[in-house]
């Protein structure tokens, strides 16, 4: 199985993210996780696809034909959705106080070319720090979905939900409660899965 | 199926409901005694409860009846103060307050095949009965129906999708109409009950489905009077009891995937697809989600002679399909028209508009596009009516005349899409609100065209991708407007 991508044939495995992924082709892809399914929500991975726009992840590389990521309006439609992704962080903490993915989001736009966003910053102000092993902000919060993913679907705890609808959205433990009052083990797989800053060990177990 | 063999999440929606009935509003409480009883896990079913604006945690019933749509704002209402009071689907009578009302029969402005007096007998279902499974797939694709609840997506290629599965079928009718300025289903259900059931009848007897359930607005009281009155009488016709859910609210839910994560128990977001429904939908089985009409037309189709059901409509989209007319227009109300005819037909036996002539229509609602007098001979069918944005879609046709705001409509399009964003995706939860504050006057760094292009492309489901419409037609015929 074969794919038409950027007037090449490459070997075709999986979704289209996939295939262009193992084919060392870069493409942004800030919600989805190697160990999770695709969730679809954060629309970076966008690709023109048989002359549609497709987000690359949810499209099985066998339901296409030729697969174009440099397209002009390609380019400017995933450029256009990062510049609405970094306007939701308005606490922009340095990487290294993160888990292991946090610098993805940034990483990411800088080799998109991506410097800064022309929206004014808007973003959710919720913090809590109770749980003793890690801390959320949501003022870096992307909504991208990766943290409940793990928490739900790989660890099968389901700590924490996406409450709320529209731009009224944030990660929720339990039923809007602190972390600490929750079901939360504190296993780490959701601050292993944030793609920012948003979920953030404390060092040596203290706040 | 009976509704106690489906697993336990199915009744998360319903418990709601009845805590909503007896408290007013639902509470933390409640949902952690709904998801205790229900064994699933409380963020799951806060996320899902929180995703309803019907809930209102801790703001107890909307503290104002006023109808916050769109034809009730062209007919002199003040504007909302709160915008989850929504529409109270009476556009019909415009302006109106208070909660739902029956669907009167005077408002039946214009009856086809569909709309004519109710059935009498079940003459349709016994053709489809006697032609089994396979014949009666046939008739339905030879007769060229398609789906009336907005995408138009062939019937009988959608059943043929489920059933070739070959594992037990799901049936899922979706009366939610969220949509403002829509009321046909809501029409159908209680004027001409027994027209939907023998579809419902023909649909069970060709699917053979396992479960059917028929998911209701939340606020709709009347339509699931009206529809769960039909099915006490209509019982011996299906092979299985329906089962009736009533929503939480939210456009959204018109979205099927949506639809089918409510009716889970799950947060109501669209998913992925592939899979589709008919391949994998609610709780994993082959679904089929059709909209009230669809299954209505089908009684058509089999009660009329061969080709009749083609006699009417085009080659590409026959038969007929209810419009909804509401606004600046001398008679509001249903119409059931020919597709593929002009909008300017509609328009006229609605005996035009109240004040001079029509300024522009509203094809299509939040999701539709604005069109001005002198495009109003393009056609009713399905796909795009106009490129900038205007569709048939599911029939809902707003008018506005020489006294109507067309900047304050396309704000309230506008509003409309960025409160009913469900937010699973970024450039719809995003860039919905940063286009409702361009329109207000705020700056935003980035040309509006180009934020249109985004969310339109951008967006994971059809909400998003058709919200840029009606401000990108407003843009395209009336740019002084914008200027």
């Amino acid at each position: 199985m074969t794919l038409l991508v950027n007037r090449t044939v490459i070997a075709a495995v999986g979704s289209v993210l996939d295939t262009l992924l193992a084919a060392g082709i870069d493409l942004p892809h800030l919600c989805k996780d190697d160990n999770l399914a695709a969730i679809g929500a954060c629309r970076t991975c966008l690709v023109e696809a048989d002359g549609r726009i497709v987000a690359a992840c949810a499209t099985p590389a066998s339901s296409v034909k030729a697969v174009e990521t440099e397209t002009e309006r390609a380019r400017k439609v995933r450029r256009g959705v990062l510049h609405l992704t970094l306007s939701m962080q308005t606490d922009t903490a340095p990487t290294e106080r993160g888990g292991p993915l946090a610098g993805t989001v940034a990483e990411t736009a800088v080799r998109a070319g991506v410097t800064d966003t022309p929206f004014n910053r808007v973003s959710g102000r919720a913090e809590d720090p109770s749980n003793p092993f890690f801390s959320f902000h949501e003022a870096a919060c992307i909504l991208c979905g990766r943290c409940v993913s793990a928490c739900q679907s790989l660890q099968h705890i389901s700590a924490i939900g996406l409450a709320g609808r529209g731009r009224g959205t944030v990660v929720s433990p339990g039923a809007g409660d602190a972390f600490r009052d929750s079901v939360c083990t504190s296993c780490g797989s959701c601050v292993a899965a944030c793609p920012t800053t948003a979920l953030r060990p404390k060092s040596g177990g203290a706040a | 199926m009976p509704a106690d063999e489906l697993p336990p999440r199915f009744h998360l929606l319903t418990r709601l409901h009845d805590a909503l009935e007896r408290e007013g509003s639902v509470s933390r409480e409640a949902v952690a005694g709904v998801a205790a009883s229900l064994r699933i896990p409380l963020a799951e079913a806060w996320e899902a409860a929180t995703s309803y604006p019907m809930f209102r945690f801790e703001l107890g019933k909307p503290s104002e009846t006023r109808c916050g749509g769109l034809s009730c704002a062209l007919n002199g209402a003040a504007p909302s103060r709160d915008p989850s009071a929504g529409c109270r689907f009476r556009c019909f009578d415009a302006p109106v307050d208070g909660a739902e009302e029956p669907f009167p029969e005077e408002r039946i402005c214009l009856a086809g095949p569909l709309l004519a007096d109710d059935v009498g007998d079940w003459k349709g279902l016994v053709t489809a009965q006697r032609q089994g499974t396979d014949a009666a797939l046939d008739v339905i694709e030879a007769a060229g129906l398609r789906g009336r609840g907005g995408a138009y997506f062939p019937v009988a290629t959608k059943w043929r999708g489920a059933i070739a599965q070959r594992r037990p079928i799901a049936l899922v009718v979706n009366a939610e109409e969220g949509e403002p300025g829509v009321f046909k289903d809501r029409a159908l259900l209680q004027r001409r009950p027994r027209r939907f059931i023998e579809g419902l009848a023909i649909a069970a007897a060709v699917l053979r489905p396992t479960v059917i359930v028929v998911f209701v607005n939340g606020e709709a009281a009347p339509m699931r009077e009206a529809l769960t009155g039909a099915l006490r009488v209509s019982r011996a016709l299906l092979p299985v009891e329906p089962l009736v859910v009533s929503g939480g609210g939210g456009y959204v839910l018109g979205e099927e995937t949506t639809l089918l994560n409510a009716l889970e128990g799950r947060k109501p977001v669209p998913r992925l697809r592939p899979p589709f429904p008919v391949e994998s939908g609610l709780f994993g089985m082959p679904t089929v989600v059709n909209n009230v009409e669809t299954i209505a037309q089908l009684s058509v189709v089999f009660r009329g002679e061969a080709g009749s059901f083609r006699s009417l409509g085009t080659q590409d989209a026959p038969g007929t399909k209810l419009f909804s007319l509401s606004g600046r227009v001398k008679r509001p109300g249903l119409y059931e028209m020919q597709l593929g005819s002009p909008l300017r037909e509609l328009v006229e036996h609605a005996g035009g508009a109240i004040d001079g002539p029509v300024a522009a229509v509203l094809a299509g609602g939040p999701s539709g596009g604005f069109l001005p007098e002198a495009e109003l001979d393009r056609l009713l069918l399905p796909g795009m009516m106009h490129a900038t944005g205007a569709v048939a879609g599911s029939g809902g046709m707003v008018v506005l005349d020489s006294s109507s705001d067309l900047h304050a409509a396309v704000l309230a399009m506008a509003a409309f899409n960025a409160d009913e964003s469900c937010g699973k995706c970024t450039p719809c939860r995003e860039g919905l609100p940063r286009l409702l504050s361009a329109l207000q006057g705020s700056e935003m760094g980035i040309g509006t065209d180009d934020l249109l292009e985004v969310v339109g492309l951008g967006s994971l489901c059809g909400l998003g991708q058709m919200a840029p419409g009606p401000i990108r037609s407003a843009r395209h015929f009336w740019p002084e407007l914008f200027a």
